[in-house]
């Protein structure tokens, strides 16, 4: 996952804590495998390279895709796993960078889910394009660890790849978990704001590490596939509370992608949400 | 406007929200026995393949490929094909018996019809294995490193290969280099012919040696989402014994230009062969459309042009049918002829196969590929018709040496179409078949 991954269980039994973070451990690792793009022997690479031949999926993979398309439609062509070539046109490394416009031009014309056709559990991609589950795959696995650890124990548990995370219930006596939302501008300065949750999932989306300026304009690393350019005027940092990760993680990542409306956005939709500008 | 501003923003919580409970509520695997990714990957196919009163040929091949996750991958191929049949002496129809040698072993005589060329029957066994190995050096860098060997009755060869493709900055545009080196050995049941001498004169013992070397350089180049295009250039050089020991040239007798004997070919003894192959896959809505265009030249004047289309047809769930059409003419060889004339002194160099003529081919076939529910693997079913015929005047040998002249050529070519003074080619023609059942599957 890249990322530090944490299970926090409220238990005193040493062997049911080990239990419940070898399990998520363990769902996690089969989602890295079978969903990173850095890999030559799954899924993602078998489509990848099918070179226009249409791959057939299973039904775990079909129902990530069948989610991207939901958010493609509902986003109308904002998010889209095709856009992962962009990232060829841009370094996110804090640096004034002039950006060349061909190369930017070039990758955009792989992009475009609309592109791909996806029917009866059958994906074929032009020649060229490629997916990338990472936009979602993170949230995904946080949401199904903290489903194999609640098979495994009855204690209350908090599953944490990456900052997303996804909480089962309450602690012992009642109490909720505290979150604390880092702030992008002093990272790892402690925490910018504490939150409570008990049950349910909250994800974040922003810049914190990864931007770049262009004419002194800092521009956080999502990149609108309509334009193959990083979003504008975006809160530097969006939190928002649903009831699961993957939920959370994509209304973040869409209210990042409307740029400065990212608050209203979150606003009309009636969700818990927190935002660092 | 406020209105359904609002409503579609209800709309998103909403849907995303069923989205996820419907993408989480998915059933799985339990996590211990999730499916590893396929690491193997078998691929077994049968081919029947059958020209018209000519060569059946029965090959069933296999090949079994383990993927390793850093995308090393090792491959190893076997096939064995069954041929039985009959394949054109290069003699002239004649009403005479005419006595030939079979290949692989077999002395047949064939009584042929003043119509109908001769032919030799023949049956081989051959058996090929062959074995690869891909080594990815970094991201953009792998090594494809190849080896096989194969071996009929009459004929053995070894050989390997090195390839090298590299992705350039952008992923766009790959570049290949390769290269390869065969040795082959040649050694015809009952020896090896003189060439351009009488069937019936002593022949050679033992082997003879030919090495071929190849060297490829190729470029693709990803021009849109829609649009994969490629140019492979590769020359390779023969050398050692390259004439087909069973093909024999008719001497048609100058007055009745009947046939009346018969020598065995002779090719030289080198060949360096060149050809450029463009190929664009290009996808349309929903169909791949396969364009391919192969120029091909050799020092023994050989010229040919390729065309070749596929349209790959995507028709549900999860099959598809690809129609293929190939069309195909070749100039012939400087050294080929219908027949010589008899009695003046023979060319240095004579051949009468038709491969070497002024070959026109056209195929038309379609493949049809199709999952089994339930089932990973995939089966596909190819069937092909190819149009095989000889066209207009081949290139005269030496007047001095041949003692013949263009008409006499033209005459002979007529005799060989079984149809006097009919300029009709197409009578030199056969029809080739082929049926493919091809099976594979991850494991």
């Amino acid at each position: 996952m890249a990322s530090p991954c944490e299970v926090l269980v409220d238990t005193d039994d040493d062997a049911e804590a080990f239990a419940a973070v070898a399990s998520a451990r363990e769902e996690a690792s089969r989602i890295e495998r079978k969903f990173s793009r850095y890999r030559t022997d799954n899924i993602v690479h078998a489509i990848n390279h099918a070179e226009g031949r249409p791959v057939a999926v299973d039904e775990e993979t079909a129902g990530l895709l069948d989610y991207a398309a939901t958010c493609h439609e509902i986003s109308e062509g904002r998010f889209d796993i095709t856009s992962g070539v962009l990232r060829r046109a841009w370094t996110f490394d804090g640096r004034e960078h002039a950006p060349d416009v061909g190369v930017i031009a070039a990758a955009l014309a792989l992009v475009g889910w609309s592109r791909a056709t996806w029917r009866e559990r059958t994906l074929t991609l032009p020649a060229g394009m490629e997916v990338d589950l990472g936009g979602i795959g993170k949230e995904y696995a946080v949401d199904r660890a903290a489903t194999r650890v609640a098979e495994v124990t009855d204690a209350a548990c908090l599953v944490n790849f990456g900052g997303d995370l996804r909480a089962s219930g309450p602690r012992r006596g009642g109490r909720p978990w505290l979150v604390g939302v880092e702030d992008p501008a002093a990272p790892g300065a402690g925490p910018e704001r504490r939150l409570e949750l008990a049950r349910g999932a909250l994800a974040t989306s922003g810049d914190a590490r990864r931007f770049l300026f262009v004419n002194g304009r800092r521009l956080g690393h999502i990149l609108d596939p309509r334009t193959g350019w990083p979003v504008a005027g975006a809160p530097r940092s969006v939190t928002v509370m649903a009831c699961s990760c993957i939920e959370a993680g994509t209304l973040a990542t869409l209210a990042i992608l409307r740029g400065p409306l990212a608050a209203s956005f979150l606003e009309e939709q009636g969700v818990q949400h927190w935002l660092i500008d | 406007m406020q209105l359904s501003a609002a409503s579609t923003a209800a709309n998103v919580r909403q849907r995303l929200g069923a989205a996820a409970c419907l993408l989480l509520a998915g059933s799985l695997p339990a996590a211990a026995q999730a499916p590893a990714p396929p690491a193997w990957q078998l691929e077994a196919t049968g081919l029947l393949y059958g020209e018209q009163a000519r060569a059946r040929v029965v090959e069933p091949m296999g090949r079994v490929t383990r993927l390793y996750a850093n995308g090393r991958a090792l491959s190893l191929g076997l096939a064995v094909d069954a041929v039985t049949g009959a394949s054109p002496t290069g003699a002239l129809p004649s009403s005479q018996v005419q006595t030939t040698t079979g290949a692989s072993g077999r002395t047949t005589t064939t009584t042929t019809s003043s119509s109908i060329l001769p032919t030799h029957t023949f049956e081989d066994l051959r058996t090929a294995v062959d074995l690869g190995w891909v080594e990815p050096l970094g991201t953009m860098l792998s090594v494809t490193t190849s080896a096989h060997y194969s071996r009929e009755q009459d004929y053995a060869s070894l050989g390997g290969g090195l390839k090298s493709s590299v992705e350039l900055p952008g992923r766009r545009i790959t570049l290949t280099l390769g290269g390869g080196y065969n040795r082959d050995r040649v050694f015809p049941s009952g020896g090896t012919p003189m060439g351009l001498a009488p069937d019936s004169d002593p022949r050679t013992p033992g082997d003879n040696p030919k090495e071929v070397t190849t060297g490829l350089v190729g470029l693709s180049h990803v021009v849109s989402r829609r649009w994969l295009l490629g140019v492979t250039a590769s020359e390779s050089r023969e050398q050692g014994y390259l004439t087909d020991p069973y093909k024999v040239v008719s001497l048609v007798d100058p007055a009745t230009q009947l046939p009346v004997a018969q020598v065995t070919e002779k090719r030289p003894a080198t060949r360096t062969r060149d050809d450029v192959l463009g190929s664009s896959v290009y996808h349309l809505d929903h169909d791949i459309l396969y364009v391919n265009y192969r120029y091909y030249w050799d020092d023994w004047g050989v010229r040919s042009h390729t065309l070749d289309l596929k349209l790959r047809h995507v028709l549900g769930v999860a099959s598809w049918v690809q129609p293929h059409v190939r069309v195909y003419g070749q100039a012939p060889a400087w050294f080929f002829v219908y027949g010589l004339t008899h009695g003046p002194p023979l060319p240095e160099f004579a051949s009468a196969d038709e491969r070497l003529g002024p070959l026109r081919t056209t195929t038309f076939g379609g493949t049809y590929g199709f999952h089994v529910p339930g089932s990973r693997g995939e089966f596909t079913l190819r069937a092909e018709l190819l149009y095989q015929w000889l066209v207009g005047h081949p290139p005269q040998p030496d007047e001095a040496a041949s003692g013949g002249g263009g008409g006499d050529d033209n005459l002979r070519r007529a005799i060989a179409a079984g149809d006097n003074g009919t300029d009709d080619g197409r009578h030199l023609g056969t029809r080739i078949g082929t049926l493919l059942i091809g099976y594979a599957v991850p494991f």
